[in-house]
């Protein structure tokens, strides 16, 4: 047998070999160009605006291109690639759009009303995203080489809003000349501050492009990585390997962290308009849920302030409202707040409580987090406040099969999320409430019914088209109404709001968002 | 028959097996992602997208056919090398595999030699006294890396040596200012044939985690193997007629016992770079190691049915080719080997 002796002198030798390789490579490594490097999670399958609807894929456009409005954090929308806002006339039904004569696209082209003429076609013609803008728009008109006429179907107050939306972003003719009818997924040649230099699905290199019309970026370029889970993304901000880090599927706690960091000065923290909702979606078109009373029994007994807290430490606001804040409409609270009395007084009024209690099986989304801990929380929440009423039986289910059996009527409660495809009221309202067939307050055809709700009232979606075609005042009292008949009908509850955050080094400045929730990448840069 | 016809039979025999083989794996990753619910469309469209768009859709992407003809469609692509386009983005399969693969298998074949290498420098504690600190430390190794958790122990070593010491990065495999040199993906190899030094260290510094991560917890089945049968071959009687010779203690382990104790070794090498090549999904997850497991992973997120076939098929189809290999090897390695 050999001896611990004559083992350990063997061993000797490449223990001493692993402790040089190892302090050779024991220090991060000095950067090697002056781009900044900004993480992200999800990779880029495509870069056709067009096709794009990942967060990652419409931050990276929003850098690469411009849209003809853009909407600024404080929600003032501003002309871009338009010269000035947009002229409405002949009852609301044309809009035209004088644009800008100073914008070369990244392959040295002009950018033109023609230009802008070929992209919405295309969009319209091939988007994946195209039922977003609907029937809206019947036609498309270039009268003048710097002039687009929109032709309306119908007087719409969001359109404006919807020409801020990144899938509606140019791209080149010349560039796209075969790609008329088709997707271009590795290439993007638009207008916007940067050029696209390299592409690969999990990075890509962007430099400022010098033709550029506006503002020159402030750093020197940028690459762009992506890290597929939650701990490398925390991990490559907190070892400095990256200079800023997107928020958009990190874990609560290590977004508590982050902000933790933030406010000790480690880090800086920029926040964005929150945009995105998390609401619960009732089954309100079969018992024992079609009872309104249980409905909005239900909505009284969910304790947002509680949830918000032990969730994500009040980093997600609670909402009582569909539409978030800071867009028109999103202000009122038509929702009740947590009255535990209350709801017992309606469950009992459903015929519950005293010695009835109303088992509801709970739906989340099991790759989602917070989704769990939500589920988690209310469950225990209504253990302690009404236990005798009410019992939630949890059931996580991924994501994927969540969405392909909501329009089934598959779940009678689900946790779900949603954000519009632009910042307007009608992005929120409409998904959720639109019905095109309905019997009474159910729903069998329309955007409730794909929503999983079923849910409707009489003069809804009358209300929900004028509020689309009024302006000011009359479009905020319009919105009003339909959120107080949600209120009533509590098929929906909102539960928070999540807002988009972006962290930097203490080297760059804070970063900084538009009105579209995403970071304005090309105002990031070192600061002394 | 001759020992060369005969090692000739099998390998025919198996190759001639591999299409059946590849047929049923085929069709029964087909029928399983049918039977699963979930939509690609959706996946593509969300699911708010109105019923006309994503009808749209669905006859575009072929899903409007019935199954048998969607089954059909496949089956021939396979037979023509064509395995269709992602439904995500149009993208060639062949082309997806064609950049995850070269990932995964640079990852796996540097975790097997980390995993031969410790798992067999302790694996040699068998040597030591029966019941001793040595043979225990030994045992405890080759039981506790097998057992440990492997997303576990990655997202540790992550936050030891990528977060805290700041020794490596935290994941990728590549550092992001740089581009990676062209050629056959293998990063390594194509950094070395460029002469691209800085290339070549920040792709060895991205690999070292994730590889000896994988590597370690792997070692442990090394380990165990070499244990057990360094242990038979130090008790049989040819090891105690050389001892009888009067040959030294080294001569009859590294002559006698430790030749014979490799051989099972190796077998367990071929199997473990099979399991390997599509394998190390939760290593490529964490340490955001673009591979073929991570792309197979998010396929199955978004319900993107060709390119799942496809990687399960060209995985299926390099693990048989593996096995043959190995057991070709074995047979030539031991005479006494008999198919």
């Amino acid at each position: 047998m050999l001896s611990i002796g004559r083992l350990r002198r063997s061993l000797l030798p490449v223990c001493a070999a692993l402790a040089v390789c190892f302090s050779q490579s024991a220090c991060q490594p000095q950067r090697t160009s002056d781009r900044l490097t900004v993480a992200s999670a999800g990779r880029i399958t495509s870069l056709d605006p067009a096709q794009a609807s990942t967060f990652g894929a419409l931050q990276l456009l929003s850098a690469l291109g411009d849209t003809l409005y853009k909407r600024s954090s404080t929600g003032v929308l501003t002309a871009s690639l338009a010269a000035d806002l947009p002229r409405i006339s002949d009852g609301g039904l044309t809009v035209t759009i004088p644009l800008r004569e100073d914008v070369l696209f990244h392959d040295g082209t002009r950018f033109d009303a023609q230009a802008m003429a070929f992209s919405l076609r295309r969009f319209l013609e091939i988007g994946t995203l195209s039922y977003v803008v609907g029937d809206r728009i019947s036609a498309i008109e270039t009268p003048e080489p710097f002039l687009l006429r929109l032709r309306l179907s119908r007087p719409s107050s969001s359109l404006e809003n919807l020409l801020t939306a990144t899938n509606l972003t140019p791209v080149s003719p010349t560039a796209y000349r075969d790609h008329g009818d088709r997707f271009l997924n590795d290439r993007f040649v638009g207008t916007g501050p940067y050029r696209l230099t390299s592409f690969r699905s999990v990075q890509q290199r962007l430099e400022p492009f010098k033709r550029y019309w506006g503002a020159p970026p402030s750093n020197a370029g940028l690459d762009l990585i992506y890290l597929s889970n939650s701990t490398a993304l925390f991990g490559a901000m907190r070892s400095g390997e990256v200079d800023v880090l997107l928020s958009d599927a990190l874990d609560e706690d290590q977004r508590l962290a982050l902000n933790r960091m933030a406010d000790k000065g480690m880090l800086r923290e920029g926040q964005g308009p929150a945009l995105v909702i998390g609401y619960i979606t009732l089954l309100s078109n079969a018992p024992p849920l079609q009872n309104a009373v249980l409905r909005r029994a239900l909505a009284l007994s969910l304790d947002r302030d509680l949830i918000s807290m032990r969730v994500s430490h009040g980093l997600r606001p609670p909402l009582l409202s569909l539409v978030p804040r800071g867009l028109p409409g999103g202000d009122a609270e038509p929702w009740p707040r947590h009255d535990a009395a209350q709801a017992r007084n309606l469950f009992i009024e459903a015929g519950y409580c005293n010695g009835k209690v109303f088992n509801l099986p709970f739906t989340y989304r099991s790759n989602v987090p917070a989704d769990r801990l939500m589920a988690l929380t209310w469950q225990a929440q209504i253990q302690r406040d009404l236990s005798d009423c009410l019992a939630l039986t949890l059931d996580g289910v991924e994501s994927t099969t969540v969405y392909r059996q909501l329009g089934e009527g598959a779940f009678q409660a689900v946790m779900l999320d949603w954000r519009g495809s632009y910042p307007d009221p009608e992005a929120y309202l409409a998904p959720l409430l639109s019905c095109r067939e309905s019997r009474g307050s159910v729903c069998d055809r329309g955007e409730a019914a794909i929503s999983g709700s079923f849910w409707t009232a009489p003069g809804l979606e009358d209300t929900l088209l004028r509020s689309d075609r009024s302006r000011g005042d009359a479009r905020l009292q319009d919105l009003d109404i339909v959120e107080r008949m949600a209120a009533e009908g509590a098929a929906y509850i909102p539960v928070w709001l999540v807002t988009p955050r972006a962290w930097s080094s203490t080297a760059l400045a804070t970063p900084e968002f538009d009105g579209n929730g995403q970071v304005i990448l090309a105002r990031l840069q070192e600061v002394d | 028959m001759g020992r060369g016809r005969e090692l000739l039979r099998y390998t025919g025999t198996r190759l001639a097996l591999a299409p059946l083989m590849l047929w049923l794996i085929a069709t029964l990753v087909f029928l399983l992602l049918r039977v699963a619910p979930g939509d690609p469309v959706d996946a593509v469209l969300g699911s708010r997208a109105p019923e006309a768009a994503k009808a749209a859709l669905r006859a575009r992407l072929g899903l409007d056919q019935s199954i048998g003809q969607q089954y059909l469609d496949f089956l021939g692509g396979l037979l023509h090398g064509d395995l269709g386009q992602a439904l995500i983005n149009q993208e060639p399969v062949s082309g997806i595999i064609g950049k995850a693969l070269p990932a995964s298998l640079e990852l796996s074949i540097t975790a097997l030699l980390v995993a031969a290498v410790a798992g067999l420098t302790v694996g040699f504690t068998a040597i030591a006294r029966s019941e001793g600190r040595l043979d225990l430390a030994g045992r405890f190794y080759g039981i506790g890396t097998y057992a440990l958790p492997p997303f576990w122990v990655a997202m540790l070593a992550q936050l030891l040596f990528a977060v805290t010491l700041g020794w490596l990065p935290v994941g990728g495999r590549f550092p992001p200012g740089m581009i990676p040199p062209a050629g056959s993906g293998f990063l390594i190899a194509d950094s070395l044939l460029s002469g691209d030094w800085a290339a070549l260290q920040g792709a060895l510094r991205h690999l070292i985690l994730p590889a000896c991560t994988l590597g370690l917890l792997l070692s442990g089945v090394f380990t165990n193997a070499l244990r057990l049968n360094l242990n038979r071959s130090l008790r049989s009687d040819y090891v105690e007629a050389a001892r009888s010779r009067g040959l030294s203690e080294t001569q009859v382990i590294v002559r006698h016992a430790l030749p014979n104790a490799l051989l099972p070794v190796l077998t367990i090498a071929g199997i473990t770079v099979a399991s390997l090549i599509g394998g190390a999904l939760l290593i490529e997850v964490t340490f955001s190691w673009p591979g073929i497991a991570l792309r197979l992973q998010e396929s199955i997120n978004q319900r993107d049915y060709p390119v799942v076939q496809g990687i399960v098929v060209v995985v299926a189809a390099l693990v048989v080719l593996v096995s043959v290999a190995v057991d070709l090897l074995v047979a030539l390695l031991d005479p006494r080997v008999r198919y």
